[in-house]
This record gives C-alpha cells, sequence and structure tokens, in this order.
C-alpha cells in the first residue's frame, strides 16, 4: 500500500538511502576537484553537516532547542588540544575523551534544563555556551586564551581529511539511523509531539531528554575535535554565537528532523558562503533572508520540499 | 478485590482545597463513573491518580503496593494508564506509528507492538487512516487512537477523562462497545464524564464529587437519585 510509505520506518530509510547517496557523490569529488582551497571549504562543510545533525537530533527529532553546538564543538576541539598540550596524549586518546567528555557535559546540561522549554531553555543553553566561551578565552594559562591552542594534525594530506570526515559523516548517519529507527529514536519524537502524552504512554522522559542532549553534544564534540585536527588551532571563535546561528541556519533551510537536510543544508550554505564571499561580505544577509523564507514558508526545508507528499 | 484505594487525598492551588480529603475505592473488573459538576475536583482526582499532579495529603494504594507519589511512567509501568480530555496523541508521525510507539513504551517487542498495533486499529475502525499522521486525523479518530495507545498493552487500571466529549455519536459507540468488551475480559476502568446516560450504560458504580469532596458512592442509579448529588448539579433548590 502506498500510504506505508509514510511509516516513521519507511521515511527514515528513505531519507538515509538520500542522504547517503550524497555521502556516495561526495565521494568522488576529489576525483574532479584538486583544489586544495575547495576540498578545505568541503572538510569545514562536512564538519558543519557532522554540527547540523547533531544539533538536528536535539532540536529536530527531540524538540529541544539547544544554542549551544558550536559551544560544543569548542569544547570538543579544547579537550583534544589541552589533552596533547598539558600532557602529550595522543590523538587516539584525545579525540575519544572529546565524545566522552562532551557527552558528560551534554548529559549535564540535559539534567539541569530538564523541565525548561522555548525561551527558557535557549537562553540557559546559550548562557551555558557563553560561559564555556569566555571561560576558555580567559584562562590564558591553561588555554592559552584568545590566542588558541595548537593541535597536531592526524594527517598531511587534504584528500586524506576529506575522506576521514566524509567516512565519520557516513558513519553518524548510519547509527542516527539505527537509534532513530529503534525504540530511542521513537521516544525521542513522542517527546517532540508531545512530552505529556510520551510521559502518560511509560515514557521516561528525563532519561531520553538527557539521553539526547548527551549524544547530540558528542557528536559535536567529535565534529570540534575533528576540525581542531584539521586546522591545527583551535580558538574560542569556534563557540561563537554567530556558528550557532550558522548550524540552525543549515538545518532549517535544509529541513529539520530529517538525516538528509542538516548535509544538504550545510553543504549549500557553506559552499554558497565562500561563492559569496567573492561577492562582498553579504553571506549573512543572504542566510538570514533564507531562513526567514523557509521559516514562512517552506518549514519542512530543502529535503521536505523534495518530498512533500501529494 | 480492590484495585485502587486512596484516603485522605488532598491537592490545593492557593486557597481553594481542589480534591479535599478523597476516600476513593475501585473495585477490580469494575467501571466506576466519577462524576460531578464542573469545577468539582474531578480531573484533579485523575491528576493525582496518574502521577501528574502530586497531593499535598493523602495516599494511593494500587491493591498492596502504595503508588502515592509515583511519576507518571512508573504508574504506567504498573499498568495504570490515563486517557486525557484534550487529546494527546503525537501528531507529526503516523497513527499507526503512535500505537506502535505506545506499545514499545510499555515495554513490548516491536514485532508485538506492530501485531497488536494492527488488531486495534481495526477494531477501532481506523485502519483507513491508519497511515495519515495522527495531526491529520478528526477529534473523535484521536480519541479512538487515544484508546488504541491505553490498549496496546492491556492496563490494570484505565483512567479515562471525558472521552465522550465532542465526539460523533457513531464514533461514541465505538468507543462505548471498546469500553465493554474489555470490561468484560476483565480491565477495570474509572471513567470520568458528564454524558449521564452513557454513565448509566456503561459504569457498574458512581462517585460524584462536588467543591473538591466525594459527596455520594454506590450503585450509579442510587447516586444519580442521591439529594446531594441533585442538589450539586441543579442547587439547593433542586428538590423543593
Amino acid at each position: 500500500m502506498s500510504g506505508e510509505r509514510n511509516l516513521w520506518s519507511a521515511r527514515l530509510a528513505a531519507d538515509l538511502r538520500a542522504a547517503l547517496a550524497i555521502v556516495m557523490v561526495l565521494a568522488v569529488v576529489p576525483l574532479f576537484v584538486s583544489s586544495p582551497y575547495w576540498l578545505g571549504v568541503l572538510v569545514v562543510s562536512i564538519y558543519f553537516a557532522l554540527l547540523a545533525l547533531g544539533w538536528n537530533l536535539l532540536a529536530g527529532f527531540t524538540g529541544q532547542f539547544s544554542l549551544a553546538p558550536a559551544a560544543f564543538a569548542m569544547i570538543g576541539a579544547y579537550v583534544t588540544g589541552l589533552l596533547d598540550y598539558h600532557l602529550k596524549a595522543p590523538l587516539w586518546i584525545g579525540i575519544p575523551a572529546a565524545i566522552a567528555g562532551t557527552a558528560a557535559l551534554g548529559w549535564l546540561l540535559g539534567r539541569i534544563v530538564l523541565r525548561l522549554k522555548g525561551p527558557y531553555l535557549a537562553l540557559t543553553t546559550l548562557s551555558f555556551a557563553e560561559i564555556a566561551r569566555v571561560v576558555i578565552g580567559n584562562s590564558y594559562v591553561f588555554t592559552r586564551g584568545d590566542q588558541g591552542l595548537n593541535v597536531p594534525t592526524l594527517m598531511q594530506s587534504r584528500v586524506g581529511y576529506y575522506y576521514l570526515f566524509l567516512g565519520v559523516l557516513a558513519l553518524v548517519l548510519v547509527a542516527l539511523h539505527r537509534l532513530m529507527r529503534g525504540r530511542a529514536g521513537r521516544f525521542w519524537l513522542a517527546i517532540r509531539d508531545d512530552d505529556i502524552g510520551a510521559e502518560s504512554r511509560g515514557i521516561n522522559v528525563v532519561r531520553y531528554k538527557t539521553l539526547a542532549f548527551a549524544l547530540s553534544c558528542a557528536i559535536c564534540g567529535l565534529a570540534g575535535s575533528l576540525y581542531g585536527t584539521f586546522s591545527q588551532l583551535v580558538s574560542p571563535e569556534l563557540g561563537l554565537l554567530l556558528q550557532t546561528g550558522l548550524v540552525i541556519s543549515m538545518v532549517v533551510i535544509g529541513g529539520m528532523g530529517t538525516l538528509t537536510g542538516p548535509v544538504v543544508g550545510a553543504l549549500l550554505v557553506y559552499v554558497s558562503s565562500e561563492w559569496l564571499r567573492a561577492v562582498g561580505n553579504i553571506q549573512l544577509i543572504v542566510f538570514s533572508a533564507a531562513v526567514i523564507v523557509f521559516a514562512r514558508f517552506f518549514r519542512a526545508g530543502l529535503w521536505g520540499l523534495a518530498t512533500r507528499r501529494r | 478485590m480492590t484495585l485502587l484505594r486512596t484516603e485522605g487525598l488532598t491537592k490545593h492551588f492557593g486557597g481553594v482545597a481542589a480534591v479535599d480529603n478523597l476516600a476513593l475505592k475501585v473495585e477490580e473488573g469494575e467501571i466506576l463513573g466519577l462524576i460531578g459538576p464542573n469545577g468539582s475536583g474531578k480531573t484533579t482526582a485523575l491528576n493525582l491518580l496518574s502521577g501528574f499532579l502530586a497531593p499535598d495529603a493523602g495516599r494511593a494504594w494500587l491493591a498492596d503496593e502504595e503508588i502515592t507519589r509515583l511519576r507518571p511512567p512508573a504508574l504506567a509501568r504498573r499498568g495504570v494508564l490515563r486517557m486525557f480530555q484534550m487529546t494527546r496523541v503525537f501528531p507529526r508521525i503516523t497513527a499507526f506509528d503512535n500505537l506502535v510507539t505506545a506499545g514499545l513504551a510499555r515495554g513490548l517487542a516491536e514485532g508485538e507492538a506492530v501485531g497488536r498495533a494492527r488488531h486495534l486499529l481495526d477494531e477501532l475502525t481506523l485502519s483507513p487512516v491508519q497511515y495519515l499522521d495522527a495531526g491529520q486525523l478528526s477529534g473523535g479518530q484521536r480519541k479512538l487512537l487515544e484508546f488504541g495507545m491505553c490498549f496496546i498493552a492491556p492496563p490494570r487500571l484505565a483512567l479515562l477523562d471525558e472521552p465522550f466529549a465532542a465526539v460523533h455519536p457513531v464514533m461514541r459507540d465505538t468507543m462505548a462497545r471498546f469500553i465493554r468488551a474489555r470490561n468484560a475480559e476483565g480491565h477495570t476502568f474509572v471513567l470520568v464524564s458528564h454524558d449521564m446516560p452513557i454513565v448509566v450504560e456503561l459504569c457498574h458504580r458512581a462517585a460524584c464529587m462536588n467543591a473538591g469532596r466525594l459527596i455520594a458512592a454506590g450503585p450509579t442509579r442510587d447516586v444519580l437519585r442521591d439529594t446531594a448529588v441533585i442538589e450539586a448539579y441543579l442547587g439547593s433548590g433542586a428538590n423543593a
């Protein structure tokens, strides 16, 4: 029956196929694009796609509007950088530590904001993000403050980095699909749609909201940690609210509550922002206008438009 | 056997006693009608029994287990399920997925939840709309769906808040048939309703609240003939 395509498992399967198709297209890009600059742009686009997927898990699938994804990327990058700077810890320790550290902090933040909704939730996560950024920026002795921190690189090859980021993106997509297909994913959707209804059905809203925070922050922490090794420098600028705004606009334009939307949004917004740079510093105006148009007229985003059920 | 028992259950909002010293007994396998005029405390009583509010005083037991301050998920795990006056389905997933999610929340394996969801969709006449998002269903269809979500795994006690309010007569009959069939299987209900004909038709016993207090309890027809109940609905000159 054609209506079965509307079932959650079918929607999600189609969504994953489309997202992996994009990953496969991206996999052949280095055959045609040899410019280190444009490969770098694509690596950063994939970094943003990871952040967008992390934020989307929380906001799009669970309905928890956080303003801290960039802050968690910054924290992840600093965990890796600081472990190297102070303890000479190798990256095979530094990167998992960034994931674990941001997951733990995300879990804690999730517990703090458990009963908050709407603007109160957004403002609390924003406050957390700003406190983290300011503390890192002002702790010169420990973090080298606004001067930033050098991070060792995983490899010298830009193409190698490109495939590393792409592989991580594919893994995150598959992991998110598995999560969303199972019990946790269905409970997150229920919490997003009606947390009181979810509680009345027997869903442990406290546990699943906190889990969503921890996993979302862990994805952002992983992205930040990898980005730090790619750029070989982390600074508090990684956690600027502007970066979070960019992540949100990517998800809104691509399509919230989907796997493909954040990937499409991140690629489109970041790559076109590089093109727009040539025209002048008008990227923010263009993306802000795009967000207004999508929020007003196309709330399902580009992926929602592409899959609109007739 | 007494399935649910409360003693001295009390809840104040500001200076108002919304539920005042409520002593209620629900026997296993019965349908108890909880009636009373608007503002009498019926919904607050359901909120206390389903864990959405914590009482200021008093205690509640499910069989021999005290459940006074348990939260809704803990009560749901013990089989106390709640249906709301304003339906609380998950609007952005299909009716079918709503049922599967409710089944998983009650601890069913996915295959079992899917099987039961299909059966319930048939029984509740929702099969033609099973692939629509729940937000696209009519108010009556959403109420039927919420029935299904309560019964995807058999509850020990179903607390129904105004299930028949603003529902098309055909769906009302479907709901009444569903309640009767489940009750015949031994399920226990507390039914809050203003619809007296259906209370008479379905409920073995009734308990009437007024201004937060229980003013009468007993066989349904006896309660509806009780002077205090008539006065609560119609005013103190009603028997003049």
